[in-house]
């Protein structure tokens, strides 16, 4: 049998699906166990901190896609520091590289607040998956008292967060987008540079591709959104370094002072068009509705968000572009809930089935979302 | 008399909630946040178990009305007019005893074939109509679905 060849796209995210091909047929994952992973630090350390001891391992909550753990490191000079141990189950919900997350990490230190990374185990040679280890940061995703969300959804921030946040929110994703780079130590991304439509052709690709491979049944809206979406590729005028999940749920805050001091999950971050993550930031799925009205990520009403964001970056955001990345962001957002979530709860290859499947569900506003989008006559 | 379903998950519940959720050390953070899912997501199921026959013979009909509403008025070249006779034989074909799920399945394959087909060859003036009826119709239908998962909890527009 003839197989069907990998889309065009980012050469490392075309390895990453060759190597996804390989453990699709592997039997069911199990959740690591805590002592497994001791074992497996003390093993690690012992090569790369000679001297240094492991000690306090605790799994973290939250999240759908990663195993993480949390640990003390104590030095043989008796320094000590907290780290996060971020592991690759056998398939998450979202494919992404470890190696890429700890470099773009690397590279926006002292840019944009973010974790420092530490170590990599890029082959998973001793956690038995890729793990990357980083500097353990303070603070929550969401208040306390927020009650259980899943995933950070819809998180309500409510004043005088609201307030504090809505600033920082917008600043970070600004230099984050102003940062330059070609200058950035980042081996494994390259830049869709060969055609100004490169930058969504390749980011269109990638979930075209997982969907490929995950949808369990044809969605007809979906299969039409997917021709919408090829045949509409907007150019990118400008190159930038994006985050790919950037909103509330995805930041770690000082509760009292309202200052944001990491953002987290740097996975999908890619060198691409800033609409894309003005698209992502603007779903409703992470925001709020109060008396009717929208707010992006519990921060900003849409239009407010698009002004503010004009505003401090100087660029002119083109609707057109917005438009496109907002009719991305639902469809994507499908191909994760409803594509790879199911897939990988049905082969049995993550830790969190039971929160996949529950997930999933979201797939009928993301239809709704198409629907909606697709039917606004003045872009389509 | 035998034991309902509903009467078997609400055990399951009170037994994950009661007995395995309070005995789990509370340095067992995964443990937890999957069990309360699990209570919760058995929970909804319980709410949506009598309502379920219902609400998949609705997504055949749905189905069904949107196969029938994209073959009207179709024309395109020879992959089209295929796609459209093969999408007429599955409307037309018994359902006997197959589950509605699958009967829905098959319908969902040929629409989606013809789809693509008409991204193909279609006539670019079906295509336009195939487009809005598809998008007029879906609109409802994931109304009915937002609907039928509100109990989530995700979704505060609905």
């Amino acid at each position: 049998m003839t197989e069907t060849p990998i889309l065009d796209m980012e050469p490392a995210l075309q390895a990453l699906f060759k190597a996804r091909a390989a453990r699709r047929a592997a039997p069911p994952y199990s959740a690591r166990k805590t002592a497994e992973i001791v074992e497996a630090l003390k093993r690690f350390f012992s090569a790369a901190v000679p001297g240094a001891a492991p000690e306090k391992v605790m799994r973290m909550g939250g999240g759908a896609s990663k195993e993480q753990f949390a640990f003390t490191l104590t030095e043989r000079d008796g320094k000590s520091g907290r780290f996060v141990l971020r592991m690759d189950p056998l398939e998450a919900i979202t494919e992404t590289d470890r190696n890429r997350e700890f470099q773009i990490l690397n590279a926006v230190q002292g840019i944009v607040p973010a974790p420092k990374p530490r170590w990599i185990d890029e082959r998973g040679e001793i956690f038995g998956r890729p793990a990357a280890i980083m500097e353990f940061v303070g603070g929550v995703t969401k208040p306390s008292g927020a009650g259980i969300k899943v995933s950070g959804l819809g998180t309500w921030l409510g004043e005088p967060l609201r307030s504090k946040l809505r600033k920082p929110f917008l600043d970070n994703l600004v230099a984050l987008h102003a940062m330059d780079w070609r200058k950035a130590p980042l081996p494994s991304f390259s830049a869709p540079t060969a055609d100004p439509k490169q930058a969504s052709r390749w980011g269109f690709n990638y979930w075209k591709q997982l969907w490929r491979e995950d949808a369990i049944e044809p969605v007809p809206i979906m299969t039409y959104a997917e021709q919408w979406l090829e045949e509409n590729l907007p150019d990118c005028e400008e190159l930038v370094l994006t985050h790919g999940d950037y909103r509330t749920g995805n930041y770690l805050f000082d509760e009292k002072t309202g200052e944001i001091v990491a953002m987290l999950d740097w996975e999908l971050a890619r060198i691409g068009d800033f609409h894309e993550d003005l698209g992502w930031v603007l779903m409703q799925i992470f925001g709020t509705f109060e008396n009717g009205k929208f707010r992006a990520s519990d921060l900003y009403e849409r239009e407010e968000f698009i002004a503010a964001y004009e505003k401090a970056s100087g660029r002119t955001v083109n609707r057109k572009s917005l438009h496109y990345y907002d009719v991305m962001s639902s469809w994507k957002t499908y191909v994760i809930v409803v594509g790879t979530g199911m897939s990988v709860a049905r082969a049995q290859h993550n830790h969190q089935d039971v929160l996949l499947t529950f997930l999933a569900a979201t797939g009928a506003m993301f239809a709704g979302d198409l629907c909606r989008l697709l039917s606004q006559r003045e872009f389509v | 008399m035998n034991p309902s379903v509903d009467d078997r998950l609400a055990s399951i519940v009170r037994a994950l909630a009661d007995i395995v959720l309070t005995a789990l050390p509370d340095d067992a953070g995964l443990a937890k946040e999957q069990t309360q899912l699990a209570i919760g997501h058995l929970q909804i199921l319980r709410a949506q178990l009598d309502a379920a026959p219902a609400f998949e013979a609705e997504e055949l009909s749905d189905a069904r009305a949107l196969g029938a509403a994209l073959l009207a008025d179709g024309r395109g070249g020879s992959g089209t007019v295929e796609a459209m006779s093969a999408l007429h034989a599955t409307l037309d074909q018994p359902v006997g005893a197959e589950h509605p799920r699958q009967s829905r399945l098959r319908i969902t394959k040929a629409i989606d074939n013809l789809l693509r087909q008409m991204a193909i060859d279609g006539d670019q003036g079906y295509r336009a109509k195939a487009a809005d009826v598809l998008i007029r119709m879906q609109t409802e239908r994931s109304k009915k679905d937002r609907k039928w998962f509100s109990l989530m909890g995700f979704d505060s527009d609905i």
